[in-house]
């Protein structure tokens, strides 16, 4: 049950989309994600959408796990494109009924703001599912080094983050085999009211808060084992370069900016 | 009729995903009431996934698990009964200690099965007894016990529901060997005391060899050899192609066996090896 949660997982390969360097990657899906609130019509929001579409199969990550990040946002996309339906009365009316109206604007933009939901979250969940997470914090700690300057200690923060992540798994395994542990014990987890429950997870949590911090001391004991002492100084096994195919995407995406910029000023806005 | 049994028993892991592992295929078990059997089978080979079947904490993706000729999924009612008629000690169980006194810890189970203070208390003890869990501990907190204390504890837990079949999943792992032969022998002594059925995951040939009386092998999510002690480790080369082993015991005699020594061998355990040893010394004209 808790295995089922794909958003922030990863999926290893070998395609273009994994090989590129993660700070393009990071910078890109922050530069799509200002795109799809910067665009104004239908073009350009379908060469958003073909972008992301190109990337996606570039990618080859199933269609089915893309879908299954889309899962949790499907009662938002919903609500949303029902409010936006009825909130909207321009263009021509297609429907009333009493105080509802149903209008071409108002399908327009129910249409548009699902699109980029999705967009959004489909964009978020490919660059999780291929760059590692401790790829992903390294890209951090780089493109936020220059902080610095301003005494914010990026590395340790990146180095929390990286820890942080890569012990979301084994907790999660934790959980699970010390839920199955009590069960098997006759707790019962699954039936009763709020407070019922709340008590009943105690046997889960003891033990998990304890091994968490027993996880914590050995980790922290290890790493000193290894001489670790920080950001200071230390050098990195894997640097990270731009190479050609980053150059390429990065021109594939200005061209794509161009385009939804032309298309923004010459053609009417849907919003 | 057996106690417990496994019709094709298939399970999938991650169905519909990149990850997605066949854990156990077409895995039919029976076990007779009474017997200890000793489950042997190497890393990732659908052991404890078994194991966890047989008390329905895993719902078979096909397949029956049949408790007293009935299956346990057949209702949530049956499918909880069964935790409580089969007791799951899972490896590296001191990890799920979590009250404020041993005591305390050791009555979970008998008080989640909605037992009274004074059945509690009696099968505490009782359990304490067979795990030599001294009394001066029951009010302390099981976090301040040794390793192998805790284990203990936490064996005794399990062991308090008073369980038709108790299923332990590598109840010695990680522990020293002094450690090792006393919990093998408690775990014996409290199923030939109790009559009831007793079945050990174990990665350690030398431990099933001393106390079961029937082992399962599994290999790659499968039940591949099955019988007794003798019927089992004489297959040798067939353990060893499965990345398993037989017991060291048995490899010295196989080797003198192989040295040209006419000795038997199968001998699995220390006593029988004293009396083919000794029955070798006054062959050969030795005298005591």
């Amino acid at each position: 049950m808790i295995k089922d949660i794909t958003i922030g997982q990863y999926f290893p390969g070998n395609s273009l989309v994994h090989k590129l360097d993660p700070r393009a990657k990071l910078v890109l899906t922050f530069v799509y994600i200002l795109l799809i609130f910067l665009c104004k019509n239908f073009v350009s929001l379908g060469i958003l959408v073909a972008y992301l579409l190109v990337s996606v199969l570039l990618s080859r990550i199933s269609v089915r796990m893309i879908l299954k990040s889309l899962k949790p946002i499907v009662i938002l996309v919903c609500i949303t494109s029902v409010l936006q339906i009825f909130y909207n009365s321009d263009g021509t009316v297609l429907w009333e009924l009493g105080k509802f109206k149903l209008t071409t604007g108002g399908v327009f933009m129910a249409l548009f703001t699902t699109v980029r939901i999705i967009a959004l979250v489909t964009a978020s969940a490919l660059l999780t599912y291929t760059t590692s997470p401790t790829l992903l914090t390294d890209a951090i700690e780089r493109l936020f080094s220059p902080l610095k300057r301003v005494h914010i200690n990026v590395h340790s923060i990146a180095m929390m983050m990286t820890i942080a992540l890569r012990f979301i798994p084994t907790l999660i395994d934790e959980v699970d085999k010390i839920m199955s542990a009590q069960k098997a014990r006759g707790a019962d987890l699954d039936t009763g009211g709020i407070v019922q429950r709340g008590k009943a997870l105690i046997p889960v949590f003891v033990p998990l808060f304890v091994s968490a911090f027993t996880r914590a001391y050995d980790l922290a004991f290890a790493m000193e084992c290894r001489c670790y002492r920080g950001g200071e100084g230390r050098t990195r096994l894997r640097v990270m370069r731009l190479r050609a195919r980053d150059y390429i995407v990065f021109l594939v995406t200005a061209v794509c900016v161009a385009g939804i910029a032309v298309a923004n000023r010459l053609l009417p806005a849907v919003i | 009729m057996p106690i417990l049994e496994t019709q094709n028993l298939t399970y999938v892991y991650g169905e519909g995903t990149p990850f997605r592992i066949e854990a156990l295929k077409n895995v039919n078990i029976s076990i007779e009431k009474g017997e200890l059997v000793g489950v042997i089978g190497h890393t990732g080979s659908g052991k404890s996934t078994l194991m966890q079947h047989l008390n329905g904490l895993l719902k078979p993706t096909s397949g029956k698990v049949l408790l007293g000729g009935e299956d346990i999924h057949a209702s949530k009612e049956a499918t909880r009964a069964a935790r409580f008629r089969v007791g799951l000690c899972f490896q590296y169980p001191e990890y799920q200690l979590f009250e404020s006194t041993v005591y305390k810890d050791i009555a979970f189970g008998p008080r989640n099965m909605g037992l009274n203070e004074t059945e509690i208390r009696e099968r505490v003890q009782r359990a304490a007894e067979f795990l030599e869990i001294r009394s001066d501990w029951m009010d302390k907190s099981p976090f301040d016990l040794s390793g192998g204390e805790k284990r203990r504890v936490a064996i005794a837990g399990v062991m308090a529901m008073q369980p038709e079949i108790l299923i332990l999943d590598e109840p010695t792992a990680g522990l020293d060997p002094r450690g090792r032969d006393r919990i093998t022998d408690m775990i014996c002594k409290y199923g030939l005391s109790t009559g009831s059925t007793v079945l050990v995951v174990s990665h350690s040939m030398d431990d099933v060899a001393s106390f079961a009386s029937r082992i399962l092998v599994m290999d790659h999510g499968q039940n591949v050899l099955g019988g007794t002690v003798d019927e089992v480790f004489r297959q040798v080369d067939k353990l060893v192609s499965m990345g398993l082993d037989v017991p060291q015991l048995t490899k010295i005699f196989l080797r003198l066996q192989a040295s040209g020594v006419s000795v038997r061998t199968d001998i699995y355990t220390l006593a029988q090896a004293k009396r083919e040893l000794l029955r070798l010394f006054f062959e050969k004209g030795g005298t005591a």
